[in-house]
């Protein structure tokens, strides 16, 4: 088990792809927190958690204090999606996706970096995209938030490598989730009100592995990247997108 | 002489200024005051600009390029724009194809600016013309995305090794309307059809023209770039700024 004895703190932990990285983290021997708003049943130890509230993250990290010695694993997953131009996103849906993706990383990451401190080697594993360095229609705030993800994660690296915690993101590409499936019904998309059902084989068809990935296989890489065997790994952005994003664009029509 | 010729009493050359890009480059540089040469395997074609010397030269050949270095009074600019391209995945090309297109592409640029960048004068600039299928990859192009990554990382040591008296950078052309387009599209099963997805993945709706290319070429070899060094600069039209993923063209 690569991950045996550790303690994982993993926000976002009752979503699509955070269900899937406590689900294996838990197989591999860690203690599990799945912090999130909303208990969906699946999760061992559920922590109601909200990125954009200070006073409860702090008081989280407190009570988390007293019940372990230690936090080894942090995965900032907490997320959202805006399917617009930057012309229909009103400021408030600006500011509400920034205080989620990228606020609620700053702080999360804040306050759990006493406890990170003690543990022997940890790791923090933010969400980037492939939205942050490319960008999808429909999608401008959105893409805009994992850009500064990506900055905000060489930054943490830098200040707190010396302190023994590497910082990573991963970059997913198009993994099959209720937040894809809301950007194919998005009409900035340009998917035409489309179901992941009649756009799948085109979606499978550009991809160079002709598949979009699963929340496992991203699952797989956090895996890694929390485990000791990544221990040289930090201050990088992992992409992780079935090769879509090494593509110019697709000619063969 | 005009006043607002940014090249004016820069001397120059331009590999491979037959046609398309290079061709572009050498106009532009004309216009805006520059004494351009350039050069191409074959013999001078009929309707040149001018005033414009023109050298038969295969970049390729080291000891041809150290021979026009020889003869050559020191340039100010140089750009590095001869190239060739092979329509193959890594399994179908030959030895031949590699030859030819690391040959041009590659060893191309080194035997030109191994050559001339010694004598090049203060404040020289060099200008690489890569691609964005340096940067990322364009389907049965191997070698040839090889060749411009390349290119990118041979600018960036130019760069650092020879600033501050000689400046370097690339330009990564996106899909410029010139021959070597056509023959990509003509991989499609329906050539037409693929013209037209295409255009509709770039945001400004249309293909690139040689004077595109030309125009940033024009500024990275005048003193107003003066700053910009080893970098790879894109003009694609926003092409690859999106995703190669659109549900819009499903």
């Amino acid at each position: 088990m690569m991950l045996a004895g550790k303690i994982a703190f993993v926000t976002g932990g009752t979503g699509g792809i955070g269900t899937a990285i406590c689900e294996r983290f838990e197989a591999e021997g860690a203690t599990v927190i799945a912090a999130d708003l909303a208990d969906k049943g699946g999760a061992e130890r559920f922590h109601h958690f909200d990125v954009t509230d200070e006073a409860g993250i702090i008081a989280t990290f407190d009570q988390l204090a007293n019940e372990h010695e230690r936090l080894d694993i942090l995965v900032n997953a907490a997320g959202i999606e805006i399917e617009e131009t930057i012309e229909n996103t009103t400021l408030e849906q600006w500011n509400r996706i920034f205080a989620i993706n990228v606020t609620g990383m700053f702080l999360t990451s804040k306050y759990a970096l006493p406890l990170l401190r003690k543990s022997s080697g940890a790791s923090v594993i933010n969400f980037g995209s492939y939205d942050g360095y490319i960008a999808d229609p429909g999608l401008a705030a959105y893409c805009a938030t994992k850009g500064a993800v990506h900055a905000l994660t060489r930054a943490m690296a830098c200040d707190h490598g010396p302190e023994g915690i590497r910082v990573n993101a991963i970059c997913p590409g198009y993994v099959d989730t209720p937040m894809l499936q809301s950007f194919f019904e998005g009409e900035g998309s340009g998917g035409d009100g489309g179901t992941i059902e009649t756009l799948q084989q085109a979606v499978r068809d550009v991809h160079p592995m002709r598949t979009y990935g699963t929340p496992q296989d991203i699952a797989n890489l956090v895996n890694w990247l929390a485990s000791d065997e990544a221990r040289y790994a930090a201050g990088q952005l992992w992409v992780i997108d079935g090769g879509l994003s090494a593509q110019v664009q697709q000619m063969k029509l | 002489m005009n006043g607002s010729q940014t090249l004016a009493g820069k001397r120059a050359l331009v590999t491979g200024g037959r046609q398309g890009i290079g061709r572009a480059i050498v106009e532009a540089f004309i216009r805006q005051g520059a004494q351009a040469e350039t050069c191409g395997r074959g013999a001078q074609p009929d309707n040149m600009p001018t005033p414009c010397i023109w050298h038969k030269l295969d970049v390729a050949d080291p000891q041809a390029v150290n021979a026009l270095a020889a003869r050559s009074v020191p340039f100010d600019i140089l750009v590095n724009n001869a190239g060739v391209q092979v329509e193959k995945t890594v399994t179908e090309s030959s030895d031949a194809d590699w030859d030819l297109v690391m040959g041009v592409n590659a060893r191309g640029v080194f035997n030109m600016c191994r050559a001339l960048l010694p004598a090049m004068k203060k404040g020289g600039s060099i200008i690489n013309i890569g691609s964005i299928s340096g940067k990322v990859a364009d389907p049965s192009m191997a070698l040839y995305n090889a060749s411009k990554a390349f290119v990118h990382g041979l600018t960036r040591s130019i760069a650092i090794d020879h600033g501050p008296d000689i400046r370097c950078n690339a330009i990564c052309p996106g899909w410029i309307e010139t021959g070597m387009l056509d023959a990509g599209f003509d991989l499609a099963d329906d050539p037409q059809r693929a013209r037209q997805d295409a255009l509709a993945r770039h945001a400004a709706r249309r293909f690139g023209r040689p004077e595109d290319v030309a125009n940033l070429a024009v500024w990275l070899a005048s003193d107003a770039s003066s700053f910009a060094t080893g970098q790879c600069y894109t003009i694609d039209g926003g092409l690859t700024a999106a995703s190669p993923l659109n549900p819009g063209l499903f």
